[in-house]
């Protein structure tokens, strides 16, 4: 992918870190039954490596079409749980309750990957990519979906507080219903898992992935 | 601005990842045009990350928005283009991190006044050493090309939807921060100058517009090229025709500030409507070409129309006692 190598660096960098502590959110939730979202820190575990590897060429880890198809498999859980939100299913603690942006996230990545093969291809080069004709048709996807993630991002810094939130941590005296997250397999016991951690982590990938697709414009 | 951070308070998820708004203040009309100003923020911090930045180009940029300025302006403009040109890739890399930076601190609200009063600074220097003025003093001033300035909106639009209530009852976000009078004028003077602007012989020339639209559609996507090409047809040879219609538009929309609200929402959507159709023939600012540095003016005029929509007076609320 273009621009300097140290800068695609950094962000290949931010990506996969973003990526490991996503993960390390996943081990700590199952293990202390702290509510996280689970398909949010999941995709962003792939995503993060997925990106790394389009950033620098010496992080590439599985072929194209195999990350389509990864990539392709969440667009359609994140879809599927957009549907779910509209109906007025009950949501879930475990599972993100805005899925909207992670559905373009997803449809993004695929989008990098599957109609600008380029992104790959030319991560081992340090030149900017070059659409063909038949890739430029679809350029003007990138600009809207540049936009919305940094929309996202600024969305995201309006609802980062100050001080830690407080949860649900002191249920009322006498309060016997179940705990959040106790329907889904898991059993929350405890407070919502770092979560301006969490929104920073989202606010990185979003950052990153504009990056990206601003060089592909 | 209720800019409170309504902290601490019970809430069973994080802001930000729940459905609910507990612990984060809802998103009033100013808050989400602050919003706004802030995506465009960081896409221009993105944008100057851009691989073509950290060339000597960028430098070569600036540099000619000194030709046809004042000695006065155009001398700090071509010492600070030499400078970038020495230490364009550190420089450039402060650039866009300040820009990225600016855009984060307007979301996050315990930051947005400083992040507010640093872009009214950034903005200005920019002005004058990125943009040579918009051209005002150069004599190439016209509303097809960005003039006066897109960078200088910025730094209106900061002063505009500044978090004070210095009239609390005026009928839009711009008046309340600045009064309804300070507001109208800042309103009537930049569209009123976009007229004017319009009529200047940059624009009125037989080929200017014509010419504009063709460069606008260098390096963008066929779609756009297509609308900018057939524009430039167009209006080949019409260039006083074409100025003349958009000064009138453009003064029409500038006094309609002073109207009732039904006509001044009008003008509103008109100016809108305007702003979008400068967007497309600036080339949507030139944003496919990898020199974009900024999405030009039209994205941003339209933020600043939006912060004089005349609010709907709401109907007094009787609480029924129980």
């Amino acid at each position: 992918m273009g621009g300097p190598a140290w800068l695609t660096a950094i962000f290949a960098a931010a990506s996969l870190a973003v990526a490991v502590y996503c993960a390390g959110r996943l081990v700590v939730a199952r293990r202390g039954h702290r509510p996280t979202e689970l398909d949010t820190d999941g995709a962003h575990v792939i995503m993060g490596v997925a990106m790394a590897g389009m950033l620098v060429s010496g992080l590439r880890t599985l072929p194209s079409t195999i990350w389509e198809v990864v990539f392709a498999a969440a667009a359609v859980w994140f879809g599927y749980r957009m549907l779910q939100a509209r109906r007025g299913a009950q949501s879930s603690p475990w599972c993100s309750s805005h899925p909207l942006p992670h559905l373009v996230e997803c449809a993004a990545m695929v989008f990098m990957f599957l109609i600008l093969p380029a992104a790959a291809g030319a991560a081992a080069s340090s030149v900017s990519m070059t659409m063909t004709a038949t890739e430029s048709r679809f350029s003007f996807l990138t600009l809207p979906l540049a936009v919305y993630l940094f929309g996202y991002v600024v969305w995201l810094g309006d609802r980062v507080t100050l001080h830690v939130p407080a949860l649900a941590l002191a249920a009322p005296a006498g309060d016997t219903r179940p705990a959040i997250g106790s329907g889904s397999g898991f059993v929350a016991t405890q407070s919502y898992l770092a979560p301006r951690c969490a929104t920073i982590c989202k606010i990185t990938m979003g950052i990153t992935m504009g990056y990206m697709l601003i060089l592909m414009l | 601005m209720s800019e409170s951070l309504a902290v601490g308070r019970a809430q069973t998820r994080p802001a930000g990842q729940a459905g609910d708004t507990a612990g984060v203040a809802a998103l009033d009309a100013r808050r989400k045009l602050q919003l706004g100003l802030g995506v465009i923020w960081v896409l221009d911090g993105i944008l100057q990350f851009q691989p073509s930045m950290f060339t000597k180009s960028f430098p070569a940029m600036l540099a000619e928005s000194a030709h046809g300025n004042p000695g006065v302006v155009a001398g700090p403009i071509t010492w600070s283009a030499s400078l970038i040109d020495h230490h364009v890739v550190v420089l450039n890399a402060i650039f866009a991190t300040i820009q990225l930076a600016l855009g984060l601190g307007i979301a996050w609200r315990p930051t947005v006044r400083l992040a507010l009063a640093a872009s009214i600074a950034w903005s200005l220097a920019v002005w004058w050493l990125g943009e040579g003025l918009g051209g005002i003093l150069a004599g190439t001033a016209s509303p097809v090309n960005g003039a006066p300035g897109p960078v200088l909106l910025y730094a209106i639009l900061a002063v505009l939807l500044w978090p004070a209530d210095r009239d609390p009852g005026a009928p839009s976000v711009a008046g309340r921060a600045t009064g309804r009078r300070p507001a109208q004028a800042v309103w009537l003077v930049l569209w009123g100058s976009l007229a004017a602007f319009a009529l200047l012989p940059a624009s009125r020339a037989p080929g200017a517009i014509s010419d504009m639209l063709t460069d606008g559609a260098d390096g963008a996507p066929a779609w756009l090229a297509w609308i900018d090409t057939h524009a430039a047809s167009a209006l080949n040879h019409h260039g006083l025709a074409a100025s003349i219609v958009l000064a009138v538009l453009l003064a029409l929309v500038a006094v309609a500030v002073y109207l009732p609200a039904p006509a001044l929402r009008a003008a509103i959507v008109l100016a809108v409507v305007l702003a979008a159709a400068l967007w497309l023939a600036q080339g949507m600012g030139e944003l496919f070409t990898g020199m974009a540095t900024d999405p030009e003016s039209g994205p941003l005029l339209a933020l600043l129309a939006l912060a004089f929509w005349p609010a709907v007076p709401r109907p007094a609320v009787t609480r029924k006692e129980a």
